[in-house]
């Protein structure tokens, strides 16, 4: 492993203040919701982090803490030592958010427009930046149609592809297959296994352990804002382990 | 790098634009059908009123009201543009994919509306071409610098009060106090449909205080009766001073906005 890790998350704390008229006269903002708790962790490249925890846990500030889409409360995030509160440019550089969002495309617009607007605010030239990767991601087939047409498997899969369009180094994924078809969800994990295979550092959000089987990965788990790392030792499944650490608490979707 | 992302929202917001093909054609009916009605209630209205619009052009109400709600569309799009898209990009999450991106915030919001601003300038010359082509009104009088120049002014005059306004939404989420009550104020108290000497004299002392007011009154005298920038010192200064003011504090408040977003997580909230 090399010596700087791809992203290096110290002593993270996330508090969002209750927008109350008493608050803002005051100025104190003490109520509120302390959505992050003292998060580390050092994910080093070509590493995938899979974060699994209940809904409400805090997964999805922490990627967007780390898509620079949050400011901390307290404590840092590195990515390749550019502190991300500091230097967003070169940090914002090296991350490709999935938002997995389709409505965070322009529906009206066909496949190839929409990639063409985020590769030029990417300060990339679209005729360069996306055939590759829609090649790739074999959705060639599909830019010249309007992106409400597609299915939810195409969505999700224009959403990798405006993730790639720049080549990041780290991919941030947040419930990747969710909403998606057995058959669509078992491609877009085969999808994630040939990113991985590239060498991409990943972080992934995700309720589905089986996710975690197939990609492969080291896991941390969230509850009540606190993140702590866990590895299946001695036959046991990551199941079991997660209904322990969680608190018996069972996953409808897993 | 800059010109390349303004190009990319002049682009994305064009074909968005092209992909409802019927939206001009509605555009420019709902400008015709606007000026059919005040052109019939201007032979109403200017036996009775000639008195109060004899300083604008000849007397006549439709070339005075013309004017008025030409330039009400132009401030309606400078005061509402910049949060309707910030509106929309956190409603739809575009933002955050937006976000991303090594672009700013100020970028996106800013390129986010030149296509709003152009598209509301063409609605104003509509105005004007409808105007003359179908009901007689006449621009051989009009200083065409002039009325560029209070154009611009409006547009300065009133950018402010749009990312005030955007400002509170990026906060608080909802409700747009500055856009409903400067808006309200401006249809009322502006001038749009009649002449500010009907009113009484403590709410003509109101209007002076709204930058509509000077934009209209300037725009018209440039119009209707060809004044020059010279003669328009009072308008071109009272704009001038709001822009001045209003603009660099505006821009403060923005930023300030910004960081609040970030750190209460009302950017990507709706």
């Amino acid at each position: 492993m090399g010596a700087t890790p791809a992203v290096a998350v110290t002593g993270l704390t996330k508090h969002f203040p209750l927008i109350t008229l008493r608050n803002l006269f005051t100025g104190t903002w003490r109520e509120g919701v302390w959505a992050l708790k003292e998060v580390n962790f050092e994910l080093f490249p070509g590493e995938v982090l899979f974060i699994l925890g209940p809904n409400g846990s805090g997964k999805t500030t922490l990627i967007k803490l780390i898509a620079t889409l949050l400011a901390p409360t307290e404590g840092r995030i590195s990515v390749y030592g550019f502190d991300a509160a500091r230097f967003p440019l070169p940090v914002k550089q090296r991350l490709g958010y999935i938002t997995c969002n389709e409505s965070s495309f322009y529906g009206r617009l066909t496949g190839w427009h929409n990639l063409a607007f985020f590769a030029r605010l990417h300060n990339l030239n679209p005729q360069d930046a996306i055939p590759p990767v829609v090649k790739a991601l074999k959705l060639t087939a599909y830019l010249e149609r309007r992106f409400y047409t597609y299915s939810t498997g195409i969505k999700r899969r224009m959403d990798i592809a405006r993730g790639l369009l720049h080549q990041p180094d780290i991919l941030l994924l947040d419930e990747p297959t969710t909403n998606l078809d057995p058959l669509s969800a078992a491609q877009l994990r085969q999808l994630l296994v040939q990113i991985r295979d590239q060498g991409k550092t990943m972080i992934i959000v995700t309720h589905r352990l089986e996710e975690v089987q197939k990609i492969g990965g080291r896991v941390g788990i969230m509850k009540d804002g606190r993140f702590w790392e866990v590895r299946p030792e001695g036959g046991e499944n990551l199941e079991e382990l997660y209904n322990r650490a969680v608190g018996g608490e069972t996953r409808a979707d897993s | 790098m800059q010109i390349r992302k303004v190009t990319a929202f002049l682009v994305r917001d064009l074909l968005w634009d092209l992909s409802y093909p019927f939206s001009f054609f509605w555009q420019g009916s709902s400008i015709f059908f606007n000026l059919v009605t005040f052109y019939f209630l201007g032979y109403l209205v200017s036996g009775s009123t000639v008195g109060y619009l004899s300083s604008y052009g000849g007397g006549n109400y439709f070339p005075f009201v013309l004017v008025g709600l030409a330039l009400a569309s132009f401030q309606g799009v400078a005061l509402t543009s910049i949060s309707t898209a910030i509106q929309y990009g956190m409603y739809t999450g575009t933002l955050e994919a937006m976000l991303v991106t090594p672009t700013s915030l100020s970028t996106i919001v800013f390129s986010s509306v030149l296509y709003q601003f152009t598209s509301s300038l063409l609605s104003l010359l509509l105005y004007l071409l409808f105007g003359a082509v179908l009901f007689g009104f006449s621009l051989a009088k009009a200083n065409l610098l002039s009325a560029a120049v209070m154009l611009a002014l409006t547009l300065l005059a009133h950018l402010p009060l749009g990312i005030f306004s955007a400002s509170f939404l990026l906060v608080f989420k909802r409700g747009n106090p500055i856009t409903s009550l400067v808006g309200s104020f401006s249809a009322l108290l502006g001038g749009v449909y009649f002449p500010l000497a009907v009113l009484p004299g403590w709410l003509r002392t109101v209007s002076f205080f709204l930058p509509f007011t000077h934009a209209l009154e300037g725009l018209r005298q440039a119009v209707l009766n060809g004044r020059s920038l010279a003669a328009l010192t009072t308008q071109v200064a009272v704009l001038g001073i709001f822009a001045m003011v209003l603009l660099p504090l505006s821009l403060a408040v923005f930023g300030y906005a910004i960081h609040q977003a970030k750190r209460l997580g009302t950017l990507s909230q709706f």
